[in-house]
Protein backbone atom coordinates (compact mmCIF):
# COMPACT_ATOMS: atom_id res chain seq x y z
CA UNK A 1 0.00 0.00 0.00
CA UNK A 2 2.84 2.36 0.91
CA UNK A 3 4.33 1.83 -2.55
CA UNK A 4 1.10 2.83 -4.28
CA UNK A 5 0.84 5.98 -2.18
CA UNK A 6 4.45 6.75 -3.08
CA UNK A 7 3.65 6.17 -6.78
CA UNK A 8 0.63 8.45 -6.66
CA UNK A 9 2.62 11.11 -4.85
CA UNK A 10 5.41 10.92 -7.41
CA UNK A 11 3.07 11.67 -10.35
CA UNK A 12 3.97 15.01 -11.90
CA UNK A 13 1.24 17.36 -10.63
CA UNK A 14 1.83 19.89 -13.38
CA UNK A 15 0.85 17.25 -15.96
CA UNK A 16 -1.72 15.38 -13.87
CA UNK A 17 -4.34 18.14 -14.24
CA UNK A 18 -6.76 16.86 -16.98
CA UNK A 19 -6.60 19.93 -19.25
CA UNK A 20 -2.80 20.06 -19.13
CA UNK A 21 -2.61 16.28 -19.65
CA UNK A 22 -4.69 16.70 -22.82
CA UNK A 23 -2.40 19.49 -24.07
CA UNK A 24 0.72 17.44 -23.30
CA UNK A 25 -0.78 14.36 -25.02
CA UNK A 26 -1.49 16.31 -28.21
CA UNK A 27 1.95 17.95 -28.27
CA UNK A 28 3.70 14.63 -27.55
CA UNK A 29 2.30 13.26 -30.83
CA UNK A 30 3.73 15.99 -33.07
CA UNK A 31 6.60 18.40 -33.44
CA UNK A 32 4.38 21.45 -32.92
CA UNK A 33 0.72 22.44 -33.04
CA UNK A 34 -0.88 25.84 -33.24
CA UNK A 35 -3.36 27.35 -30.79
CA UNK A 36 -6.35 26.62 -33.07
CA UNK A 37 -5.55 22.92 -33.29
CA UNK A 38 -5.07 22.65 -29.52
CA UNK A 39 -8.38 24.46 -29.04
CA UNK A 40 -10.22 21.98 -31.30
CA UNK A 41 -8.45 18.88 -30.01
CA UNK A 42 -8.80 19.54 -26.30
CA UNK A 43 -12.21 21.24 -26.35
CA UNK A 44 -11.02 23.91 -23.91
CA UNK A 45 -12.06 27.55 -24.06
CA UNK A 46 -9.53 30.11 -25.36
CA UNK A 47 -8.93 31.57 -21.90
CA UNK A 48 -8.55 28.17 -20.26
CA UNK A 49 -6.17 26.91 -22.92
CA UNK A 50 -4.10 30.07 -22.71
CA UNK A 51 -3.86 29.83 -18.90
CA UNK A 52 -2.82 26.16 -18.96
CA UNK A 53 -0.28 26.78 -21.72
CA UNK A 54 1.24 29.57 -19.64
CA UNK A 55 1.56 27.22 -16.66
CA UNK A 56 3.23 24.57 -18.81
CA UNK A 57 5.54 27.22 -20.26
CA UNK A 58 6.45 28.38 -16.75
CA UNK A 59 7.32 24.79 -15.89
CA UNK A 60 9.58 24.67 -19.01
CA UNK A 61 7.51 21.85 -20.48
CA UNK A 62 6.15 23.80 -23.45
CA UNK A 63 7.78 26.31 -25.79
CA UNK A 64 5.49 28.94 -27.31
CA UNK A 65 6.39 30.86 -30.45
CA UNK A 66 4.21 33.79 -31.54
CA UNK A 67 4.48 34.92 -35.15
CA UNK A 68 2.49 36.25 -38.08
CA UNK A 69 1.35 34.09 -41.00
CA UNK A 70 0.53 36.71 -43.58
CA UNK A 71 -1.80 39.14 -41.82
CA UNK A 72 -2.88 36.74 -39.10
CA UNK A 73 -1.16 36.09 -35.75
CA UNK A 74 -0.15 32.51 -35.13
CA UNK A 75 0.78 30.85 -31.84
CA UNK A 76 2.76 27.65 -32.24
CA UNK A 77 3.33 25.35 -29.27
CA UNK A 78 5.75 22.46 -28.89
CA UNK A 79 7.08 20.26 -26.11
CA UNK A 80 10.56 21.00 -24.85
CA UNK A 81 13.00 18.12 -24.31
CA UNK A 82 12.23 18.29 -20.59
CA UNK A 83 8.50 18.34 -21.36
CA UNK A 84 8.70 15.29 -23.60
CA UNK A 85 10.73 13.41 -20.99
CA UNK A 86 8.33 14.43 -18.21
CA UNK A 87 5.29 13.33 -20.24
CA UNK A 88 6.83 9.94 -21.04
CA UNK A 89 7.72 9.38 -17.38
CA UNK A 90 4.27 10.51 -16.25
CA UNK A 91 2.47 8.23 -18.73
CA UNK A 92 4.57 5.21 -17.79
CA UNK A 93 3.90 5.79 -14.08
CA UNK A 94 0.21 6.35 -14.74
CA UNK A 95 -0.18 3.16 -16.78
CA UNK A 96 1.73 1.11 -14.18
CA UNK A 97 -0.48 2.48 -11.43
CA UNK A 98 -3.66 1.86 -13.41
CA UNK A 99 -2.55 -1.71 -14.10
CA UNK A 100 -1.76 -2.27 -10.43
CA UNK A 101 -5.14 -0.96 -9.29
CA UNK A 102 -6.90 -3.07 -11.90
CA UNK A 103 -5.15 -6.18 -10.56
CA UNK A 104 -6.24 -5.36 -7.03
CA UNK A 105 -9.84 -4.94 -8.13
CA UNK A 106 -10.02 -8.42 -9.68
CA UNK A 107 -9.29 -11.08 -7.00
CA UNK A 108 -6.80 -13.70 -8.15
CA UNK A 109 -8.70 -16.54 -6.38
CA UNK A 110 -12.44 -16.74 -6.75
CA UNK A 111 -14.22 -16.56 -3.38
CA UNK A 112 -16.91 -18.84 -4.77
CA UNK A 113 -16.48 -22.61 -4.97
CA UNK B 1 -13.04 18.04 -16.37
CA UNK B 2 -12.81 14.25 -16.61
CA UNK B 3 -9.49 12.57 -17.38
CA UNK B 4 -8.90 12.92 -21.15
CA UNK B 5 -8.58 9.95 -23.48
CA UNK B 6 -4.84 10.30 -23.96
CA UNK B 7 -4.54 7.44 -26.48
CA UNK B 8 -7.28 8.96 -28.63
CA UNK B 9 -5.67 12.43 -28.56
CA UNK B 10 -2.29 10.99 -29.56
CA UNK B 11 -3.86 8.87 -32.32
CA UNK B 12 -5.89 11.78 -33.73
CA UNK B 13 -2.87 14.09 -33.78
CA UNK B 14 -0.69 11.49 -35.50
CA UNK B 15 -3.41 10.80 -38.09
CA UNK B 16 -3.98 14.50 -38.78
CA UNK B 17 -1.05 14.70 -41.21
CA UNK B 18 -2.70 12.03 -43.37
CA UNK B 19 -6.32 13.11 -42.89
CA UNK B 20 -6.58 15.13 -46.12
CA UNK B 21 -4.95 12.65 -48.51
CA UNK B 22 -2.32 15.16 -49.71
CA UNK B 23 0.52 12.93 -48.46
CA UNK B 24 -0.88 10.07 -50.58
CA UNK B 25 -0.99 12.37 -53.61
CA UNK B 26 2.58 13.52 -52.96
CA UNK B 27 3.80 9.91 -52.85
CA UNK B 28 1.78 9.16 -56.00
CA UNK B 29 3.48 12.01 -57.88
CA UNK B 30 6.93 10.95 -56.67
CA UNK B 31 6.51 7.28 -57.62
CA UNK B 32 4.81 8.12 -60.91
CA UNK B 33 7.55 10.52 -61.97
CA UNK B 34 10.27 8.21 -60.64
CA UNK B 35 9.03 5.26 -62.70
CA UNK B 36 8.48 7.40 -65.77
CA UNK B 37 11.92 9.05 -65.68
CA UNK B 38 13.75 5.72 -65.34
CA UNK B 39 11.75 4.36 -68.28
CA UNK B 40 12.35 7.51 -70.34
CA UNK B 41 16.09 7.65 -69.69
CA UNK B 42 16.43 4.04 -70.95
CA UNK B 43 14.26 4.53 -74.03
CA UNK B 44 16.08 4.72 -77.41
CA UNK B 45 13.65 7.49 -78.37
CA UNK B 46 14.96 9.72 -75.54
CA UNK B 47 18.60 8.92 -76.28
CA UNK B 48 18.03 9.87 -79.94
CA UNK B 49 16.29 13.07 -78.84
CA UNK B 50 19.25 14.06 -76.63
CA UNK B 51 21.65 13.22 -79.48
CA UNK B 52 19.71 15.48 -81.86
CA UNK B 53 19.68 18.28 -79.29
CA UNK B 54 23.47 18.05 -78.99
CA UNK B 55 23.82 18.15 -82.77
CA UNK B 56 21.63 21.26 -83.08
CA UNK B 57 22.54 23.26 -79.93
CA UNK B 58 26.05 22.02 -79.11
CA UNK B 59 27.39 19.92 -76.26
CA UNK B 60 25.69 22.05 -73.57
CA UNK B 61 22.41 20.55 -74.71
CA UNK B 62 23.60 17.25 -73.18
CA UNK B 63 22.44 18.70 -69.86
CA UNK B 64 18.92 17.86 -71.03
CA UNK B 65 19.93 14.30 -70.21
CA UNK B 66 20.06 15.32 -66.55
CA UNK B 67 16.45 16.48 -66.63
CA UNK B 68 15.02 13.16 -65.35
CA UNK B 69 17.46 13.26 -62.40
CA UNK B 70 16.21 16.67 -61.24
CA UNK B 71 12.56 16.04 -62.06
CA UNK B 72 11.79 13.86 -59.02
CA UNK B 73 13.32 16.23 -56.38
CA UNK B 74 11.65 19.18 -58.10
CA UNK B 75 8.32 17.35 -57.99
CA UNK B 76 8.78 16.64 -54.27
CA UNK B 77 9.57 20.29 -53.50
CA UNK B 78 6.73 21.49 -55.72
CA UNK B 79 4.12 19.22 -54.17
CA UNK B 80 5.39 20.06 -50.67
CA UNK B 81 4.95 23.79 -51.33
CA UNK B 82 1.53 23.25 -52.87
CA UNK B 83 0.49 21.02 -49.97
CA UNK B 84 1.52 23.61 -47.35
CA UNK B 85 -0.29 26.41 -49.19
CA UNK B 86 -3.49 24.39 -49.61
CA UNK B 87 -3.47 23.41 -45.94
CA UNK B 88 -2.70 26.88 -44.60
CA UNK B 89 -5.20 28.71 -46.79
CA UNK B 90 -7.99 26.20 -46.95
CA UNK B 91 -7.92 22.71 -45.49
CA UNK B 92 -6.41 23.45 -42.07
CA UNK B 93 -7.51 27.08 -41.71
CA UNK B 94 -10.34 26.25 -39.33
CA UNK B 95 -8.98 23.11 -37.69
CA UNK B 96 -5.44 24.35 -36.99
CA UNK B 97 -1.93 23.57 -38.17
CA UNK B 98 0.13 20.65 -36.93
CA UNK B 99 3.75 19.99 -37.81
CA UNK B 100 4.08 16.22 -37.69
CA UNK B 101 6.95 14.45 -35.93
CA UNK B 102 10.16 14.20 -37.91
CA UNK B 103 10.29 10.43 -37.39
CA UNK B 104 6.79 9.50 -38.43
CA UNK B 105 8.05 6.09 -39.56
CA UNK B 106 9.17 4.10 -36.49
CA UNK B 107 12.86 3.14 -36.58
CA UNK B 108 11.99 -0.57 -36.33
CA UNK B 109 9.89 -0.27 -39.51
CA UNK B 110 12.71 1.54 -41.34
CA UNK B 111 15.18 -1.19 -40.40
CA UNK B 112 12.82 -4.00 -41.42
CA UNK B 113 12.08 -2.25 -44.73
CA UNK B 114 15.80 -2.13 -45.48
CA UNK B 115 16.07 -5.83 -44.55
CA UNK B 116 13.15 -6.67 -46.92
CA UNK B 117 14.82 -4.72 -49.74
CA UNK B 118 18.18 -6.43 -49.22
CA UNK B 119 16.58 -9.88 -48.81
CA UNK B 120 14.67 -9.38 -52.07
CA UNK B 121 17.82 -8.41 -53.92
CA UNK B 122 19.75 -11.31 -52.36
CA UNK B 123 16.98 -13.69 -53.49
CA UNK B 124 17.18 -12.33 -57.04
CA UNK B 125 20.96 -12.64 -57.21
CA UNK B 126 20.82 -16.06 -55.50
CA UNK B 127 18.34 -17.44 -58.03
CA UNK B 128 20.44 -15.99 -60.88
CA UNK B 129 23.56 -17.60 -59.44
CA UNK B 130 21.75 -20.96 -59.34
CA UNK B 131 20.70 -20.45 -62.95
CA UNK B 132 16.98 -20.56 -62.14
CA UNK B 133 16.23 -17.13 -63.65
CA UNK B 134 17.63 -14.76 -66.30
CA UNK B 135 19.23 -11.31 -65.89
CA UNK B 136 15.99 -9.43 -66.53
CA UNK B 137 14.40 -11.18 -63.53
CA UNK B 138 17.15 -9.77 -61.28
CA UNK B 139 16.48 -6.27 -62.65
CA UNK B 140 12.73 -6.68 -62.18
CA UNK B 141 13.43 -7.89 -58.64
CA UNK B 142 14.95 -4.46 -57.96
CA UNK B 143 11.51 -2.89 -58.37
CA UNK B 144 9.62 -5.73 -56.72
CA UNK B 145 11.84 -5.57 -53.61
CA UNK B 146 11.48 -1.77 -53.56
CA UNK B 147 7.70 -2.22 -53.71
CA UNK B 148 7.71 -4.78 -50.89
CA UNK B 149 9.86 -2.55 -48.71
CA UNK B 150 7.71 0.51 -49.44
CA UNK B 151 4.52 -1.53 -48.91
CA UNK B 152 5.85 -2.74 -45.56
CA UNK B 153 6.68 0.87 -44.60
CA UNK B 154 3.09 1.88 -45.35
CA UNK B 155 1.77 -1.05 -43.29
CA UNK B 156 4.13 -0.08 -40.45
CA UNK B 157 3.02 3.56 -40.52
CA UNK B 158 -0.63 2.46 -40.74
CA UNK B 159 -0.24 0.28 -37.68
CA UNK B 160 1.75 2.93 -35.79
CA UNK B 161 -0.89 5.62 -36.26
CA UNK B 162 -3.88 3.22 -36.45
CA UNK B 163 -4.76 4.16 -40.02
CA UNK B 164 -6.28 1.16 -41.80
CA UNK B 165 -6.10 2.93 -45.20
CA UNK B 166 -2.31 2.70 -45.16
CA UNK B 167 -2.34 -0.97 -44.15
CA UNK B 168 -4.52 -1.75 -47.19
CA UNK B 169 -2.39 0.43 -49.48
CA UNK B 170 0.74 -1.38 -48.30
CA UNK B 171 -0.75 -4.84 -48.83
CA UNK B 172 -2.20 -4.08 -52.28
CA UNK B 173 1.00 -2.28 -53.34
CA UNK B 174 3.05 -5.27 -52.21
CA UNK B 175 0.87 -7.59 -54.29
CA UNK B 176 1.21 -5.31 -57.34
CA UNK B 177 4.98 -5.36 -56.90
CA UNK B 178 4.89 -9.18 -56.88
CA UNK B 179 2.87 -9.22 -60.12
CA UNK B 180 5.40 -6.83 -61.74
CA UNK B 181 8.14 -9.33 -60.94
CA UNK B 182 6.59 -12.00 -63.16
CA UNK B 183 5.72 -9.83 -66.17
CA UNK B 184 7.96 -10.51 -69.20
CA UNK B 185 9.18 -6.89 -69.49
CA UNK B 186 12.45 -5.00 -69.81
CA UNK B 187 13.83 -3.00 -66.87
CA UNK B 188 12.58 0.29 -68.33
CA UNK B 189 9.09 -1.04 -68.99
CA UNK B 190 8.97 -2.57 -65.49
CA UNK B 191 9.86 0.86 -64.05
CA UNK B 192 7.01 2.47 -65.95
CA UNK B 193 4.45 -0.20 -64.95
CA UNK B 194 5.64 -0.22 -61.33
CA UNK B 195 5.58 3.58 -61.00
CA UNK B 196 2.23 3.91 -62.77
CA UNK B 197 0.57 1.18 -60.71
CA UNK B 198 1.74 2.64 -57.38
CA UNK B 199 0.86 6.14 -58.61
CA UNK B 200 -2.66 5.05 -59.54
CA UNK B 201 -3.16 3.25 -56.22
CA UNK B 202 -1.93 6.16 -54.08
CA UNK B 203 -3.66 8.79 -56.22
CA UNK B 204 -7.00 6.97 -55.88
CA UNK B 205 -6.60 6.82 -52.12
CA UNK B 206 -5.48 10.46 -52.00
CA UNK B 207 -8.35 11.75 -54.15
CA UNK B 208 -11.00 9.85 -52.17
CA UNK B 209 -9.55 11.11 -48.85
CA UNK B 210 -9.13 14.68 -50.16
CA UNK B 211 -12.75 14.72 -51.38
CA UNK B 212 -13.90 13.64 -47.92
CA UNK B 213 -11.71 16.33 -46.29
CA UNK B 214 -13.03 19.04 -48.65
CA UNK B 215 -16.62 18.06 -47.92
CA UNK B 216 -15.95 18.30 -44.18
CA UNK B 217 -14.28 21.73 -44.65
CA UNK B 218 -17.33 22.92 -46.60
CA UNK B 219 -19.57 21.64 -43.81
CA UNK B 220 -17.69 23.63 -41.15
Amino acid sequence: MADEIKNIASLDRLIHQPARLAIMAVLSACESADFTYLLNATGLSKGNLSAHLSKLEEGSYVAIVKSFKGKYPNTSCSLTVAGRRAFNTYWKQYLALAQHLEKQETPSVSPYP
Amino acid sequence: MALPDVDKLIRQTRQYEFSDGLRDLQMAVLLGIGGMTVWLSLEPMWITFVGNMVKVFGRWAAWVNMLPVFLAPLAVLGTLGLMNTLRRRWLWRESGIVKSSRWIVPRRVNVLSAVILLAGLALGFGLRYLGQVDDSFVLRMLWAATGWAFGYTLVGVGRHISLSRYIWLGVVGGLISTVVLFLPLTFGQTSLIFGSAWCLLLATSGIVTLRRALLSVRGQ
